[in-house]
């Protein structure tokens, strides 16, 4: 902490913030002009991800019942993932978990994500690996880079290899490049980063797929730098993201627009599915999300169009038949016909009850507004930190750059100026 | 003291009478020694233990490769038809233009007339018309005695079976290297008999199971024991519900149920059945023998055109395998007897060893006869596997190290304690290890090769690796300055002062002194 202080120090005035323009940019580009680039990636089986499980790490980062709307999100995830084929034992769900027990809760043990209260996201069947006081960002961190004490069980790890897809799902309050964790403390976009290239050096994921629904949200993904991450986030940078309704008796608000919508067109997917990363990118839209959602897609080596839901929401991707009938005891060794056959054709049929969320927006619900609640961006203006800190909410300009070094030195000025003056005195 | 002085001698209220310029100085140099004293403390306690790790070791490693000496002896004592020096030249010189083994670059084979002691395969040539056949670390290679080819011909025809022997990975087989599992020195196998539903009527509610595993399995692992460490677990389920609804097929007069391929890619119904206990953390392979209830029975799999296929077993890449079990309908017993499993068990052990990567023999090559030995491993097999066990787990030290360094570069608040410099160490000593074990011993450089790798990992995965959390420079600015910025003004002010007062006491004292000097001149004068 010394050292990294005292270099930070000699850094500060030379320390030009311009990072901040190209990350609200970049999302918003994706989808025009990458499509050369898309098409220079066009490989032979380019289609296929090439991967033989799947994992899910679900955070909810917030606690305490006025963040039910949190909660729900991530339990309405963990239920879609689980819906398509993920085992409980592949998933890592993170979640304060105090709401479905509040006293405060209307419908003990329930956790709802509509007015209607149509489905329980609670059931009877939750496993939550990280509870409570556990959801921190060490916890987290050590989730993905696997860094963990011998004695911790099996069900707390993330335990991938070369051939796994992950899918990343982060939710709570977040800011400029930063996710708050239980009011206490904050993960930045730069440790998740390093986490991902950490993994990535293992050789711990094949592909990722990272969604995060918080104010700010695509700020969270613009430092990635590892290869074969699909990232989207729920609003640009200086955009809140917003709640999709209250629910009145149970006093907040039930689930976030994002969210909502994304859970809305997972119901639509089954295990078989064919429907693409495009397809699920394809919904959104500013009218509804009120905030601008981004995709990046520059460090994901496959087309959207090609990368299937199901190769992150859903369980096995291929099954070798024996094609051979059961052999005889002695003749063992000789078949060898083994048959890779990915699944590739549509299968319409439904063999889960799909669910039912109705669809709120149809019956004119007025808490479709930005409502005051709880989701606005952590601080209140005037930001706090700025009376400290350089003119990082200035977007990055050149001049907006070289009012913070001076401001930065005219603050160290003052201090000098204080202490002649205090010397000078008498 | 007040008491004592004289009322007409009243000290200046402005100054206190404990104020002396030596007091004052002493409490500021105090606070001074605190911080100057405190400082390495800080320095010490906050700054993160970096151990330097033997980076330059570390990247000439990327250098070096891992090559097996394989030395095979020709004998052609029974053949006779041709000078044995010559045919040894002719397929020397077509192993060393043959593309699959100098793609492998694992090893380098060298074919011998004599015989010589040590890990010699052996390919003995005979005359006669019956298949190539494997024994051991022998191959016997019959040749037609009509045949009049060419030193030439019989030399490419056995060079040709010998790296199909010896190098059996090659490109070709894709699909292998997805199904086969990443190398973990333990595996738990999870063998679960599971009933779709046991109340249906053609349920088996016990199993042979410990005669099955010992008749087909435990040889199996026997064999396998010098690279993996196995745990066997079993279990009975009565209740294991699909999640879908197999297809019907109508085949001639009776009506039977089909799995498409879909199918069986989400025929795991992950989230009601339970197929291995998560005591450990060891990579579990499951293995389930799957039967059908009475409404879907018979279950068969159907090809792409919907036509059952008389296979009834499935491998899940990584995972598992899976048998179906249609059970004749009169209900014989409620208990499946070991020769009723063994159809199911030999499968399970293809399986295995298909998802641990056991190369399969070439399909013209036949075991000999006489040596099934239960596991169905030659020699032949099982060097290969361990030589490309040895191979993916050296590459995986190499790179593993390398990462090590290069994060342990690229993030500084990342923490190097010694147990991960004492972990590298003992990697880069295990990778010696191969290198050194790999003329004599296949199995000692799978071995030490697996070593080293989980010793790369273990440093990987250190707890303490876990990087400081990253706070921009702004942060700590905001924490520190108010902190600091107003207990080092008044702090400064004052030695400023103390040193300013100082200056000026001394110039007085000077001017004091000369006045001093000029008086006591003048009075001379």
């Amino acid at each position: 902490m010394a050292s990294s202080l005292l270099a930070s120090w000699l850094r500060l005035y030379p320390t030009v913030q311009v990072f901040a323009t190209w990350t609200g940019i970049t999302c918003a580009q994706v989808n025009s002009q990458d499509i050369p680039a898309r098409q220079f990636f066009e490989r032979h089986g380019g289609s296929t991800s090439g991967h033989t499980n799947n994992w899910a790490v679900l955070v909810c980062a917030s606690r305490y019942w006025f963040n039910y709307r949190h909660m729900a999100n991530a339990l309405g995830m963990y239920r879609t993932v689980k819906r398509l084929g993920i085992p409980d034992s592949n998933i890592i769900l993170m979640l304060a978990d105090d709401v479905a027990c509040n006293p405060r809760n209307k419908v003990p043990g329930c956790v709802y994500a509509d007015q209607a209260r149509s489905l329980d996201l609670y059931g009877d069947n939750i496993e939550v690996d990280y509870r409570g006081y556990e959801v921190t960002v060490e916890n987290f961190l050590r989730v993905l880079t696997g860094r963990m004490d011998p004695s911790v069980p099996r069900s707390k790890r993330l335990l991938t290899d070369d051939r796994s897809n992950i899918f990343v799902y982060m939710t709570g309050h977040g800011g400029n490049e930063f996710l708050k964790f239980q009011d206490n403390e904050e993960i930045s976009a730069f440790d998740i980063a390093d986490a991902f290239e950490q993994m990535w050096q293992k050789k711990r994921y094949n592909e990722i797929f990272f969604m995060i629904d918080t104010c700010q949200a695509n700020t969270m993904y613009s430092k990635f730098y590892s290869p074969n991450i699909l990232a989207t986030g729920s609003s640009d940078i200086h955009e809140n993201s917003y709640s999709h309704e209250n629910d009145y008796d149970i006093g907040v608000a039930v689930i976030d627009k994002f969210t909502h919508y994304i859970l809305q067109f997972m119901e639509g997917i089954n295990k078989t599915s064919q429907a693409s990363m495009q397809d699920l990118f394809n919904i959104y839209d500013y009218k509804k999300f009120d905030s601008n959602a981004g995709v990046r897609s520059d460090l994901f080596g496959r087309p959207l169009t090609h990368a299937l839901v199901t190769d992150f929401f859903g369980g096995v991707a291929q099954a070798e038949v024996l094609k051979s009938s059961l052999p005889e005891v002695r003749a063992e060794a000789d078949f060898e016909s083994w048959d890779t056959s990915p699944s590739s054709a549509t299968h319409t049929d439904d063999y889960i009850v799909p669910l039912v969320l109705p669809d709120i927006t149809d019956t004119g619900n007025s808490s479709t507004e930005p409502v005051p609640d709880n989701n606005e961006s952590l601080f209140p203006e005037p930001h706090l930190m700025d009376l400290f800190v350089s003119a990082r909410a200035a977007p990055g300009s050149l001049r907006g750059a070289m009012a913070g070094t001076a401001r930065s030195w005219a603050s160290t000025l003052i201090v000098l100026a204080l202490v002649a003056w205090v010397c000078a005195k008498r | 003291m007040d008491a004592a002085t004289p009322a007409t001698q009243a000290p200046d209220p402005a100054i206190l009478h404990t104020e002396s310029k030596k007091t004052r100085r002493l409490i500021i140099a105090s606070y001074w020694i605190v911080i100057l004293l405190a400082i390495p403390l800080w320095w010490s306690t906050t700054s993160i233990e970096r151990q330097s790790l033997p980076t330059a070791n570390v990247l000439a490693q990327q250098e070096r490769e891992l090559v097996f000496p394989v030395r095979v002896h020709l004998d052609t004592s029974r053949y006779g038809g041709v000078e044995n020096t010559i045919l040894v030249q002719e397929v020397q010189r077509q192993l060393d233009s043959n593309r699959d083994l100098s793609e492998a670059q694992e090893m380098r084979v060298q074919i011998l007339s004599e015989p010589s002691n040590g890990d010699t395969y052996q390919v003995s040539l005979s005359r006669g018309a019956r298949e190539p056949a494997v024994q051991g670390r022998q191959l016997s290679l019959d040749v037609q005695t009509d045949d009049q080819s060419s030193p030439t011909v019989l030399a490419m025809q056995l060079a040709d079976t010998i790296v199909t022997l010896l190098a059996p990975y090659t490109a070709a087989r894709g699909s292998q290297t997805e199904r086969v599992v990443k190398y973990a020195p333990r595996y738990r196998l999870a063998f679960t008999l599971l009933n779709e539903d046991s109340a249906s009527g053609n349920a088996a509610l016990t199993w042979d199971i410990r005669a099955s595993l010992s008749k087909h399995i435990a040889p199996l692992l026997e064999r396998l024991s010098v690279l993996h460490n196995f745990t066997v677990e079993s279990q009975v389920q009565y209740h294991a519900p699909l999640a879908f609804d197999p297809q019907i097929v109508y085949s001639q007069d009776r009506t039977e149920y089909g799995l498409t391929q879909e199918d069986l890619t989400v025929f795991v119904n992950s989230a009601e059945w339970t197929l291995s206990s998560s005591v450990s953390n060891d990579p579990v392979l499951h293995f389930v023998l799957f039967i059908p209830s009475q409404q879907h029975s018979p279950l068969h799999i159907l090809d792409e055109r919907g036509h059952s296929i008389a296979s009834t077993a499935f491998v899940l890449p990584q995972w598992g395998g899976i048998v179906i079990l249609n059970r004749p309908s009169p209900i014989v017993s409620r208990h499946l007897a070991a020769s009723v499993l063994d159809a199911a068990f030999v499968t399970f052990r293809y399986q295995l060893k298909a998802l641990l990567g056991v190369p399969a023999l070439p399909s013209h090559v036949h075991l000999a006869d006489a040596s099934f030995d239960g596991a169905g491993i030659t020699d032949w097999q099982l060097d290969a596997l361990l030589r490309r066990r040895a191979v993916e787990n050296v590459v995986g030290t190499q790179e593993t190290l390398q990462s090590i360094v290069r994060l342990v570069d690229q993030i500084e608040g990342m923490p190097v304690g010694l147990d991960v410099k004492s972990d590298v160490l003992g990697a880069l000593n295990a990778l010696e290890k191969v290198y050194a074990a790999a003329s004599a011993s296949s199995a000692r450089a799978a071995q030490s090769a697996g070593a080293a790798f989980s010793l790369a990992s273990r440093a990987f995965f250190n707890p303490g690796m876990l990087a400081l959390l990253y706070f921009p420079p702004e942060h700590k600015y905001a924490v520190y300055a108010p902190l600091f910025a107003s207990s080092a003004a008044p702090l400064l002010a004052a030695i400023l002062r103390e040193v300013l007062a100082w200056r000026r006491a001394r110039k007085a004292r000077n001017r004091g002194e000369h006045q001093a000097d000029t008086t006591g001149r003048q009075k001379v004068e």
